[in-house]
């Protein structure tokens, strides 16, 4: 997977996958591919105005019938707009803050990635979506989750009930586990085809087997009588996905689907879900931790770490010009990059997050400045986009439009020249870009 | 499938071959205390002890060599005819055949209380894990197991019966068995019994489901848009259904076999827990025998019923005959 990776401009990740997404059976998304980058950008930073008048489409509130024309071709646009999400657990050492306000916004047919470490709340965010997390203990404290117009985080379990399986679809990380021991394949599909439509035993078993056959199961009408223990992982993942395709989904959610296979099982995983998001136009949100698979399958990254997104932008910008310390360091990790020591410390304690920028007390560019307040606001990156549509942005004091983000190169090649130095914490930056000019 | 369950039949026949055959070795070893009072008796008369013995010997087969007399009694067995009972004048399968009625008016509601009660709030409180609901059902739980059956029994009598006069006090065998004045007289085993069977299914399904409630498919479901009730009864309830199978056959048979003997002598019940009770105290030695080897039967079937049940409620089980 490594040999994907998008280090050489010339070779673009996505050069195979991106003209498959604009499907024919969804319009909207080829449009969204050429509405200014302007309007896009006000969505991705959360505009509130456009989802109170999305949730609220019924009221007469809207005097303007061109706003509300170019609210309705935004909501067309955006599937899923996460917005502040803050999922807390409420454990005996304290509450948990998982997930800790959050944004990211996913578009029609368009594969969003949410990558980072173990533990930086990405199967949270996950789970949030359709509250699928345990509750108690876990809830969210606050913030929305507009899936196409609806704001989920409000509604009841019964609405969500409706919504999961036959709207937004999930597969999860470890096939072995996640299919019912004592029923067979076929009884589990059709139930998940059978409990969001009103077809009968003999029709849904039909689309049972035309489900299996889809994803890849060979004699799918005699494997649909195997119990999930006759089936090797790589089955049981494409049986998982079957399921998750159902009922045509609009979303389908991914909680590390490859992480529990084998490499070639990985890569054939991969091939499969691309080809059906193309077949049925669905978005995707991929949760994984493998940069590599990032590449593969990415429109746009939303990197997390403790909690909190640390950047978020198109595959291209986030791989080609990555710009949180973090994702910088993520990068290095990667075969063949760098050090192979991985990033010194550990993530911080989820009941007693740190002020500032999560990230500081690992940053070799920390200032003083980054560990007080709240996580920094985003800034734009700036600089050529390679995907015009989608924002490039990083939450990091350097990007601020009085810092200079040069400062990271200058202090890249203060540490180059001094290699055996490791980051030893918050001392380690200085910020010589103060009061410098600023960008653009 | 079917050569699995035949074998655990041929397994089940074989074990009560052992029960039986232990139990001829522990009788033929016994001394006889019929025989040492007729002997007795016949001293005190002038009569010659040795002869008598002879002659009762004789009479019984017992001077026959061993195994001319273990095929005669396991003949016996097999035509139940399982002796004479001494103290009550009567063939011993008939004195148990009278008494397991009174037996099963309490232990059938009370197993059917205990195992649908014991699994629905093992169930209510494993998915309302560390609520108050839990924790009054783990309170009950705990109690049930705590407190000694007899103890219970005699406090519920002394205070149903004797200070509020609610129940009668003296067992009436006339009482029709579906009449509420056997309801009246039977409520009282009933909760002592169930009490203490239900608190182990309990917590056995409350594990079990535990284990269930957080697992992976469990979470598939929730994702497919299965509701609640659902996820509940199909995707946790069937398979812990599997274990939880073994306590539901095995553990209550043995809490119900032995709490008998404890119950029906607080509440006077003339079942079999009585019969082997007086039989053990009278030395009446072929009742005796007939009232234990029934719970031994018994336990074998129930093992057999439990064997059988794991094959039909779990497919992952190798018959090893596919």
């Amino acid at each position: 997977m490594t040999t994907n990776r998008p280090d050489n401009t010339t070779h673009p990740p996505q050069t195979d996958q991106t003209p498959s997404i604009p499907t024919a059976n969804d319009g909207s998304t080829a449009t969204s591919r050429s509405t200014p980058a302007s309007t896009i950008n006000a969505n991705a930073r959360g505009n509130k105005t456009i989802v109170n008048s999305n949730t609220s489409t019924d009221s007469p509130a809207h005097d303007s019938t061109a706003a509300e024309a170019s609210s309705d071709a935004k909501t067309d646009e955006m599937l899923l707009t996460v917005e502040n999400l803050k999922t807390v657990f409420d454990t005996d050492d304290g509450t948990v803050h998982a997930v800790d306000g959050i944004d990211f916004t996913v578009q029609r047919g368009e594969t969003v990635c949410i990558v980072g470490e173990s533990g930086s709340g990405k199967t949270v965010t996950s789970e949030s979506i359709t509250q699928l997390f345990k509750s108690p203990p876990g809830s969210i404290a606050d913030g929305s989750v507009v899936f196409d117009g609806i704001d989920l985080a409000s509604r009841t379990e019964d609405e969500l009930t409706d919504i999961r399986g036959a709207r937004i679809s999930h597969i999860f990380q470890n096939p072995q586990g996640a299919l019912n021991p004592v029923y067979t394949v076929g009884w589990q599909l059709i139930e998940a085809i059978q409990l969001h439509r009103n077809v009968d035993d003999d029709a849904a078993r039909e689309d049972a087997v035309d489900l299996l056959n889809r994803v890849g199961i060979p004699e799918a009408s005699s494997r649909l009588d195997d119990y999930p223990h006759e089936l090797s992982g790589g089955m049981k993942q494409r049986v998982m996905i079957a399921m998750a395709l159902a009922c045509q989904p609009d979303l389908l959610i991914a909680d590390e689907p490859t992480t529990a296979l084998d490499v070639t099982i990985q890569a054939q995983i991969l091939t499969l879900l691309r080809e059906l998001q193309a077949d049925f136009g669905m978005s995707i949100v991929f949760i994984t931790h493998d940069l590599g698979v990032v590449a593969e399958i990415a429109d746009r990254v939303v990197v997390m770490y403790a909690g909190k997104v640390m950047e978020r932008g198109s595959v291209y910008d986030v791989f080609e010009s990555p710009s949180h310390p973090y994702t910088k360091a993520l990068l290095e990790c990667l075969p063949g990059r760098g050090s192979l020591g991985g990033i010194p410390g550990s993530l911080p304690d989820p009941t007693a997050p740190p002020t500032g920028c999560r990230f500081a007390d690992r940053c070799p560019y920390a200032v003083e400045e980054c560990t007080v307040g709240e996580q920094p606001v985003f800034e734009s990156v700036g600089g050529e986009a390679r995907d015009e549509d989608i924002e490039h942005e990083v939450s990091c004091v350097h990007y601020r439009s009085a810092a200079d983000p040069s400062v990271l190169d200058q202090l890249d090649a203060d540490r180059s020249s001094v290699p055996q130095e490791r980051p030893s914490g918050r001392t380690v930056g200085t910020r010589d870009g103060e009061g410098g000019v600023a960008r653009e | 499938m079917a050569t699995y369950i035949l074998r655990r039949v041929a397994w089940a026949v074989v074990a009560s071959l052992i029960v039986l055959t232990l139990t001829f070795l522990l009788l033929y070893f016994t001394p006889d205390t019929q025989l040492a009072q007729l002997q007795f008796q016949a001293a005190q008369a002038g009569d010659d002890p040795e002869a008598i013995g002879a002659a009762y010997e004789s009479y019984h087969g017992y001077d026959q060599p061993i195994h001319v007399q273990y095929i005669e009694y396991m003949g016996n067995m097999l035509s139940l005819d399982w002796g004479w009972s001494e103290t009550r004048s009567q063939p011993v399968t008939t004195a148990i055949a009278e008494a397991i009625p009174y037996s099963m008016m309490y232990a059938v509601p009370s197993i059917l209380i205990s195992s649908v009660l014991g699994v629905a709030i093992g169930l209510y409180s494993a998915t309302n894990q560390y609520t108050r609901g839990d924790y009054a059902a783990t309170f009950f739980a705990f109690f049930g197991l705590s407190i000694p059956d007899f103890w219970f029994g005699i406090v519920l009598f002394v205070l149903f019966s004797g200070i509020l006069g609610w129940v009668p006090i003296i067992f009436d065998t006339t009482a029709a068995t579906f009449s509420l004045e056997n309801l009246a007289q039977f409520i009282l085993p009933i909760v002592v019994l169930t009490l203490s069977s239900i608190a182990s299914l309990m917590r056995y399904s409350r594990a079990e489901a535990l284990e269930y409630v957080e697992a992976e498919f469990v979470k598939t479901a929730k994702a497919k848009g299965v509701g609640d009730w659902r996820v509940l009864t199909r995707h946790i309830f069937r398979p812990a259904s599997v274990p939880i199978a073994t306590i539901l056959v095995g553990d209550l048979l043995g809490i119900i076999l032995v709490s008998s003997y404890l119950i029906e002598v607080v509440f006077g019940i003339p079942g079999l827990g009585t019969l082997s009770f007086e039989a053990i105290r009278d030395q009446d030695t072929s009742l005796v025998m007939g009232t234990v080897l029934l719970p031994a039967f018994l336990t074998i079937v129930g093992n057999l019923a439990q064997d059988i049940a794991y094959t039909i409620l779990d497919p992952r089980i190798d018959y090893g005959d596919s």
